[in-house]
């Protein structure tokens, strides 16, 4: 083997360790390496010199107290994984389910008040809209009260809309930030 | 010999052989080499250990174009020699007498 298939073959070994243990072991070894072809030795007499890959990596682990190698599940934990499925399966499903509904909830929320906006909209318009007949049929104060709701309404409907959008944005964002916790927690 | 002792014996070696200089992985071993056969996998967690417990400090020098680790003792480390001097000479004084020539022996 030569150094850079050890240093391979070991960084797999310790596949689990958090990183900067990792690099340290590499570095370590590495510079035993690199010392000892200085002196004369070749590459893989210097590698052969270190002893097994295993032993190292066993002796690095067992030293790290508390870092388990990414639980690669024996065939044991399989079996009764799958025979468990009836179990945690619909019971998985029903807590996704709950938590997809709840979600879609908030949504509905956010629906509201859009709908809201959109009535501020349509009173503008129909405020609007509607005086004209009546300003023509000389029923000047109702057809002032309607233009006045109208322009109320458009007044209202940029602002409505803004606040609308600023709450799904931030609903968006907050999920996204929900999500990376979750997932920088799965693979620690 | 017990594997606790043999590795806080093992621990104060690799002191000792920063003790004056400080020294890198593979001369520490060589150093040793005369009293103490150690390999580089069995001292590795040994720096690590003393490390952490703050005997040595690491520092990285540049030698023949690649960076090479160092390790320095610090006041902690050379107290820990001079704990282990003590209990050692506190050691021989007991073997002293447990295998004196016993005169009065029928």
């Amino acid at each position: 083997m030569n150094k850079q298939e050890f240093l391979a073959a070991l960084s797999r070994k310790l596949n689990g360790l958090p990183e900067d243990d990792l690099q340290r072991s590499l570095d370590y070894y590495r510079e035993m390496l690199a010392d000892r072809t200085e002196e004369g030795l070749s590459e893989e007499e210097a590698v052969a010199a270190l002893g097994s890959v295993e032993q190292i990596a066993a002796q690095i682990l067992e030293a790290n107290p508390g870092s388990r190698t990414k639980r690669r599940l024996s065939a044991w934990e399989i079996v009764l994984l799958i025979l468990g499925a009836p179990l945690w399966l619909p019971l998985l499903i029903a807590a996704a389910s709950i938590v997809l509904s709840a979600y879609i909830v908030i949504w509905s929320g956010v629906l509201v008040l859009y709908s809201l906006a959109v009535s501020l909209a349509a009173t503008a318009f129909a405020g609007i809209v509607c005086a004209l007949p009546l300003f023509c049929q000389g029923e000047v104060a109702v057809g002032l009260l309607y233009l006045g709701l109208g322009l109320i309404g458009a007044g209202l409907t940029a602002p409505a809309f803004w606040g609308c959008n600023c709450i799904a944005k931030g609903l968006v964002r907050l999920t996204g930030w929900v999500f990376r916790k979750l997932l920088r927690r799965e693979s620690k | 010999m017990d594997v606790q002792m043999k590795r806080g014996l093992l621990d104060v070696c690799v002191l000792a052989a920063i003790k004056d200089e400080a020294s890198y992985g593979y001369r520490i071993i060589k150093d040793m080499k005369p009293y103490v056969d150690i390999s580089e996998s069995t001292l590795y967690p040994i720096l690590r250990r003393l490390e952490a417990a703050r005997f040595l400090t690491v520092q990285s020098a540049e030698h023949n174009g690649r960076l090479r680790k160092y390790y320095h003792i610090t006041p902690l480390g050379l107290a820990r020699i001079e704990a282990f001097r003590e209990e050692w000479d506190e050691l021989l004084s007991v073997y002293r007498f447990v295998t004196r020539e016993d005169g009065k022996h029928e």
